[in-house]
């Protein structure tokens, strides 16, 4: 009976859990709860994992392969208001002209679509696979589960979501101090 | 490989929410479902009992992996400790049991006698009042046919008994059940998951989660119904002085599972017990048949669909329908499955009406297969 509570073998899956930012702080008992909670998929180079603009249910971390984030940026403004002085065909809101833009490009490990563990917002870009890749994905209501049942791990797992965001911001506010200086 | 730039694909719900069609092919899959339900029974039953118990020891269950067991022993722990906590209070209650079983039969042939002798005083006291009912002689004429073709007490008690013994082992099934559930409950969402295509993943598993949530609020609004039934009745019972009015509330409550007909025999029981307590005085009776018909109006019309309708998100009347719909498709078995299932079946049309109307995830799943076919076929 007491062999029954006994910190249990963590298996390669485990460890591979552990590997992942999202987890890194967790028990191998917290990982084996975490773990009931995954799912993994399998995508091809090319395919679409989600839109932007689509409500988002989950977050994805990468366990293997890349994933390309992109968003679509409208034309500038004066661009289209020049092309609609001009009445060009481009004019028309249906036949708007929209550019794709690359943000970034995400190898294992990493994880991506972590707003829609907090809200159910739409997605800001679009991830496509880059490659053939596994990516594990986590769902919300899971995560909002696991606030109520196992509040220890969720607090972790909040932690690591923090930092990662707040490194993010880190790395935005130059970008947008040096574009108010521009 | 060309991408084409994709559109905004916000989820407008406005856009996507269920229409007449949706909502009529929902109502059709759940009446042919209860048609078909009521054909097996033997084996629904058990298994709602088992969802009742699944939800009920789930939180044992994750306290116990949250220790570091796993889930097949915690699993089996739970469920063994449960049968083992039957057992006891079964090994518990058996020398009362054994005392007073004898004397059970006496006791229920002893409350339907009370309740042939409150209608038979009604029927006579109305014949004092009214003299075409006395010239047609309707307490003897009602006396004698009951006399006649109910028989004795003693040769409907048998069946009843027959009937428990031969659902026991098809009830027996229900903790079986809520072990697997309980085991294998994640790997199934999983498995089911597995087979969904990338494209509908994730409003499919939103789906899965909305049915989990769906159950787990229905079986606790039950409860919560169950709950407000028994202080209710029990309230008023007292306030009447008709004994055990706890055990007698609680048992109308759980009755009252089964819309209506539940109600109905709930309501004869609490007649027996008034009538047979209080032979002398059949105003009591009466009072007690009035205060139970007012709980029963107040449950079927406010306190279900403000617990288990609100559970299911359906309208009041939705709900009040539906059972009148289930009823008549299935019965009995119809009138204790119709929300349950119609909850079920809501959210997988729902969900499914959602993805077959949206171009966007139609279009990406057919490039996902042209990409698969790509693949598979490029070294031909």
């Amino acid at each position: 009976m007491v062999n029954l509570f006994r910190p249990r073998k963590t298996s390669p899956r485990l460890e591979r859990l552990r590997n992942l930012s999202l987890f890194v702080n967790l028990t191998a008992a917290e990982l084996q709860i975490v773990d009931g909670l995954l799912h993994e998929r399998d995508y091809l180079a090319g395919e679409v994992i989600f839109d932007e603009g689509e409500e988002g249910q989950a977050i994805y971390i990468v366990a293997s392969g890349e994933v390309l984030i992109s968003r679509q940026e409208q034309v500038d403004a004066g661009r289209a208001a020049q092309a609609e002085a001009n009445g060009s065909a481009a004019i028309h809101p249906r036949r708007r002209q929209w550019d794709t833009g690359r943000l970034a490009q995400l190898g294992p490990g990493t994880f991506f679509g972590e707003l829609a563990l907090l809200d159910n917002t739409p997605r800001s870009a679009q991830a496509r696979a880059a490659s053939a890749c596994q990516l594990i994905v986590f769902f919300r209501d899971d995560f909002v589960g696991l606030l109520d049942t196992h509040a220890r791990i969720a607090s972790k797992i909040s932690r690591e979501l923090a930092r990662h965001l707040g490194a993010r911001m880190r790395d935005l506010a130059p970008a947008a101090g040096a574009h108010q200086h521009l | 490989m060309h991408h084409a730039a994709p559109a905004n694909h916000t989820v407008d719900e406005s856009q996507h929410g269920s229409g007449p069609i949706v909502w009529a092919a929902i109502i059709a899959t759940t009446c042919l479902l209860l048609f078909f339900f009521q054909k097996i029974l033997w084996l629904v039953v058990p298994f709602l009992l088992a969802l009742i118990l699944y939800y009920f020891l789930y939180p044992s269950m994750q306290a116990l992996i949250y220790r570091g067991m796993s889930r097949e022993a915690a699993a089996s722990i739970v469920t063994l400790g449960f049968l083992g906590l039957l057992s006891v209070i079964g090994v518990g209650l058996a020398p009362w049991v054994t005392s007073h079983i004898a004397g059970w039969q006496d006791i229920v042939i002893g409350y339907v006698q009370g309740g042939l002798q409150l209608l038979d005083s009604s029927l006579r006291a109305l014949e004092a009042t009214w003299g075409p009912l006395a010239r047609a002689h309707l307490a003897d004429t009602v006396a004698g046919r009951l006399t006649q073709g109910a028989g004795s007490v003693t040769d409907h008690l048998e069946p009843i008994v027959v009937g428990i013994m031969a659902w026991a082992p098809s009830l027996m099934l229900a903790p079986f059940l809520a072990f697997f559930f309980l085991r294998d409950g994640r790997r199934f969402q999983r498995f089911l998951g597995g087979a969904v295509p990338n494209a509908f993943f994730e409003k499919t598993l939103y789906l899965l989660n909305e049915i989990d949530r769906t159950s787990r609020a229905y079986f606790q609004g039950l409860i919560k119904l169950t709950v407000l039934d028994t202080l209710t009745l029990a309230a008023g019972l007292w306030l009447l002085g008709i004994p055990g009015p706890f055990a007698l509330g609680l048992i109308c409550a759980v009755l009252a599972w089964i819309p209506y007909v539940g109600s109905i025999i709930g309501g004869l029981l609490v007649v027996l017990v008034a009538a047979t307590d209080f032979p002398d005085a059949p105003a009591m009776a009466y009072w007690a048949v009035a205060r139970f018909g007012r709980v029963r109006l107040l449950d079927d019309f406010v306190y279900m669909p403000l617990t288990i309708g609100k559970s299911l998100a359906l309208h009041p009347l939705v709900t009040v329908l539906m059972i009148f719909v289930g009823g008549a498709v299935a019965g009995v078995s119809g009138l204790m499955l119709v929300l349950p299932v119609l909850g079920v079946v809501m959210v997988i049309g729902e969900t499914i009406g959602v993805i077959v109307t949206d171009p966007r995830l139609m279009a990406r799943h057919r490039h996902a297969l042209a990409l698969r076919r790509e693949q598979a076929s490029a070294d031909l």
